[in-house]
This record gives C-alpha cells, structure tokens and sequence, in this order.
C-alpha cells in the first residue's frame, strides 16, 4: 500500500453516462492487476472520504479511470491516491470463455481484465442486465461480444452464454448489494445443476472509508468466518459467501 | 516529550506524544503500517473489542455525508480471547503503548473482561467503552467491576455530551482518564432511500466536544483526552489548549493517514523541517514518479536566471 501522488492529465467524455480521467502515470500502478482499485481524494473536491476508482487501462505513460459523467474532474488537478486496494481477480490459468456481467451498474470494475484476456485468447463475452443496458459500449474492444439484457435476468442466447462460461464475474449496484447477489445466485442455480468452486464470482463495491482493513466497514460474511472487501475483495467466490 | 495521560492509580499510561488514533479508526495494530510510522505516534487504540464475539451489521454501514460520514459497523470483532490471542505477538513488538477498547454491556462483562486482560503484558491499557444511554450510576458500577479485576491503567471513553457529572462519576469510581467524547449518533438516507443510523464523523463535531472539553477540565481530577473532528495540527491543539492532555484522531485516519503522523509529530515537538538540499522524495516518501519528477523539473537551476 503506497500512497501516490498523480494528476490528471485530460478528461475525455467516452459516452453519455461516462468519462475517461487520463492519469498521470506511475511505477507502482504498473504492478495494478485486473480488480485492484484506487482510493483518490481529488484535491478541491467536496467530497469527504475518498473514491473507489477502478482503472481500465495502465501503461507506462498513462492510466485511465473510467468515472460517472456526472462528477465534474478538471485537468492540471492533483489527486492522492491510495493504491493498490483489494486483490486481483482469480482466473483460472486454463480458461477458454468469461462471462462478465454488469446488472444495474456499470461494468467499469470488469474492463481492466479485458485487453489481457484477449491477449491470452480467451471469448469474453460481456452482459449488460437492468440499468446496465444504457451503458454505451463503443469504446470496448470489438472482440467482445455485448449483450444487453432486461432488469430480470433475461438475456438473449443465455443458457449457452452461461454454459460456454469457464467463469463467471458479477457486479452489481452497490446500493443493494446482497440482495441481488442473492437473486442472481438464485438464478445460476437454475441454470445450473451444480455451481462449482471458483467459477461464479460477486464483486463487491462497498463504500470503503479506509480501504486497509482498518474501520470494519465493508466487512462482509463467508461462510467460514468474516473477511473485508477492501483487502481481500472486491471479488468473491459466491460458493463461499453469506447472501442474507 | 512524554505525557501521563491517566491518573497515578494503579498504574498509569505515559505516552512520549499526545496524539493517538480514536477506537474504531485504526484496526487492531498494522493495518497502517506502509502509511503511518507508528512510532510517531502516541499509542495504539484498537478497534473496539467485546468480551464475546459481535457480528457485522446487516444493510448499509456507510452514508457519505455533506461534509463527513456517517458508519454503522456493528462493531463486528471476534471477541476478546481471539482478538489477544491472533495480535498478541504484533503488540508486543509494537514501539508504543497499547491500548486495547473493552466494549462492556454490564459489570459483569467488565469483571470478566479485566481479568482476561490481567494477564496480557502486550496491553498497556485499557480503553472502556460504554453504553450511549447509561445512567452515570451504572456506568460508575461498569468502571468500578473493571478496576476491582484489573491494574492496567484504565480510560474511560464516555458517551456524546454527558455531563461533568458523568465524567466525575466514572472517575470516582476509579477511571484514570476519560475520552471526550465516543463520536455523536445520527441518522441520514443511504443511497437506496433507507434510513441508516449509526456514528457520524465529521469536523463539525471538534466545536461541540470543544466547549465540553473547556468545561469539564475544570471540574474534574483526572486528565482528559480530546477527540472529536479533529482534521489539522491547528484543531489537535486547540484541544490541548482547552485542557486535554492528549487527543484521538478519528475519520482524517481515514481520509489522510498521513495526516496522523503529521499531527503526532508536530504536537510531540518534532515538527518537520525540510533538510536543505534534500530531494523532493526525500521530503515526501510518498511522492509519486510523476509528481517527484514535475517537481524536480519545477526546481530552479543554475542556468535560471
């Protein structure tokens, strides 16, 4: 855990309801894996605790933040970031096919995975479910195949999407977090005679005020114990977790 | 520097900085440790720790307020036994003091909690947690049960806004110090339109724990500890200035870890200075590549006219 220092460099409108923020670069982001955020407190920003910011791409001259269009970001601004938040998320090293799925949010924590599954040969196939299905998708790679979807669980061709899928990644509106993890849960166990470990996974986007484990706040409940979001999240085994 | 922040009683707790993280803020002991020197600071308060086990709490935990945040927890810990026996081995190796926070719902939970504690040398003291809506009798039992099981040095955080003779109430009953105050209550909209209660933490809180600090300093014998909004080195002194001999950082732990360490440097007289010709990343270890450099670049040269 490091905290840096970045500006932002440009701030590039990328469709209606989102924009890229072009961050400086620097040498501790590089080791960023797919599932790894960023807590930034924008210097002038009004905003008390710091943002989870999910990059979507990093190379050695720049990173880049996709955030709501509704948040105003100016170039030339300094941001403090706490990095890195959280642990990468767990693909198998034989992986062939990966369903990603964004249901009423948007899909910003899943798309840093994207280039690197490509680069690997790996069908991505991502699906867009409830308010999800505004989120324009120009801007993704053209390999990925898109789907839009309606708020209950209806996609087009979805028991073959799931079937192909080696793994499956989750996130949803983290103002009803359980609860819809518990309906799609419900819904993969349809679809499914059984649900194997390390195949589905829910990434969690608590509100994170510390983001080192510290304040207790995004504590979440497994079925062995309890573990933290910040740390040991954003992406857990949904086998493994306590929906209720 | 060093600081006694409780009464000569048993025993009692000197710190060499009068600046330490508020319960609830800061974990249990390293969670900080690439952010924070803690050696700069003047003890360690965990996280609040009950006697049993207490799970997390169910809905939202978290509402972002208009100038702060309002957190629920449920004060989610393993219970006493777990949490000394996992972090036992880290305090002992800690370079300051630790003070563990004792949640107590009655005397009986503080008898038993004293006398597991009794026998941990990695405590130095005890932070005691009550309830919000105690009278000041059974809060004084509450100590009282604590002090007969324990000698380890006992503070006594005490509920928002009770009165001087609350705090002269716990410290009669044998309370070395008391912490002014447990971060108020309140209730806001999470962002599903549900109502959410829980502790809020804001700077709006330093003025009204302020005014009671002044006020209660003069009424009772025993040191206070400020805590309450504290967001700048300014804020920390101002409650010294009231009266307190030492303060607890809350939420800026949170927002500006750093900020901690600034603030227990500065009121513990080690006031940071820049080392003349010292590299920018010197100066600021936490720098970025592309900061350190900007700044290098912005540096006036020989050939600058």
């Amino acid at each position: 855990m490091r905290e840096l220092i970045l500006n932002i460099e440009r701030v590039r409108r990328v469709n209606e309801t989102h924009q890229h923020l072009i961050l400086s670069a620097d040498q501790a982001l590089l080791n960023l894996k797919a599932g790894q955020s960023l807590l930034a407190h924008v210097e002038g920003s009004s905003a008390y605790l710091r943002e989870q910011w999910f990059p979507i791409s990093i190379s050695k001259s720049e990173v880049v933040v996709e955030r709501p269009a509704d948040r105003l970001y100016m170039p030339a601004t300094t941001v403090h970031v706490l990095s890195m938040i959280g642990q990468p998320f767990r693909y198998r090293r034989t992986l062939r096919s990966v369903l990603l799925i964004a249901y009423n949010t948007s899909p910003t924590p899943l798309l840093l995975s994207i280039p690197a599954l490509l680069a690997n040969q790996v069908g991505v196939t991502l699906v867009l479910l409830g308010s999800a299905a505004s989120y324009k998708t120009e801007h993704i790679a053209p390999e990925i195949e898109v789907i839009i979807g309606d708020a209950d669980f209806n996609w087009a061709n979805r028991v073959t999407t799931v079937g192909w899928a080696d793994q499956i990644f989750i996130t949803v509106d983290p103002a009803d977090e359980l609860a819809s993890f518990r309906k799609l849960w419900a819904l993969f166990n349809q679809l499914r005679n059984e649900i194997p470990k390390a195949y589905l996974f829910g990434v969690f986007q608590p509100i994170l005020p510390c983001g080192v484990g510290a304040c207790g706040a995004c504590m979440i409940r497994t079925k062995s114990g309890t573990t933290f979001a910040c740390t040991q999240g954003p992406a857990f085994d949904l086998t493994e977790m306590h929906l209720t | 520097m060093s600081v006694t922040v409780t009464r000569s009683n048993k025993s009692s707790l000197t710190i060499d900085t009068p600046v330490m993280p508020a319960a609830g803020v800061f974990g249990y002991g390293d969670e900080y440790r690439d952010l924070i020197q803690l050696e700069k600071l003047g003890a360690l308060v965990t996280n609040p720790v009950t006697v049993s086990a207490w799970s997390p709490s169910s809905g939202t935990r978290v509402v972002p307020l208009e100038s702060g945040v309002l957190v629920h927890t449920g004060l989610p810990n393993p219970g006493l036994n777990k949490v000394i026996n996992t972090y036992r081995s880290m305090w002992s190796r800690m370079p300051i003091p630790v003070v563990l926070h004792l949640v107590i719902t009655n005397a009986e939970e503080a008898k038993r909690g004293a006398a597991r504690i009794e026998e941990e040398d990695s405590i130095t003291a005890v932070e005691l947690g009550i309830a919000d809506d105690l009278e000041a009798s059974e809060a004084a039992k509450q100590v009282a049960a604590f002090v007969e099981a324990s000698e380890k040095a006992l503070i006594v955080r005490l509920p928002f806004g009770v009165s001087a003779d609350f705090a002269e109430a716990v410290i009669d009953a044998g309370a070395g110090a008391v912490v002014l105050y447990a971060p108020p209550r309140g209730t806001a909209r999470d962002a599903g339109g549900r109502l959410v209660s829980g502790r809020v933490y804001s700077p709006i809180v330093k003025p009204l724990v302020l005014r009671s600090v002044g006020q209660i300093v003069r009424r009772v014998n025993a040191p206070v500890i400020g805590a309450g909004g504290i967001h700048s080195a300014a804020d920390a002194r101002d409650y010294l200035d009231a009266g307190a001999v030492a303060v607890q950082v809350d939420s800026l732990t949170w927002i500006n870890p750093k900020m901690l360490e600034i603030i227990a440097r500065d009121l513990g007289g080690l006031v940071i200075t820049q080392p003349l010709g010292a590299l920018p990343d010197e100066w600021n270890p936490g720098m970025g590549e592309t900061e350190r450099r900007r700044r290098i670049s912005d540096a006036p040269t020989k050939e600058d006219p």
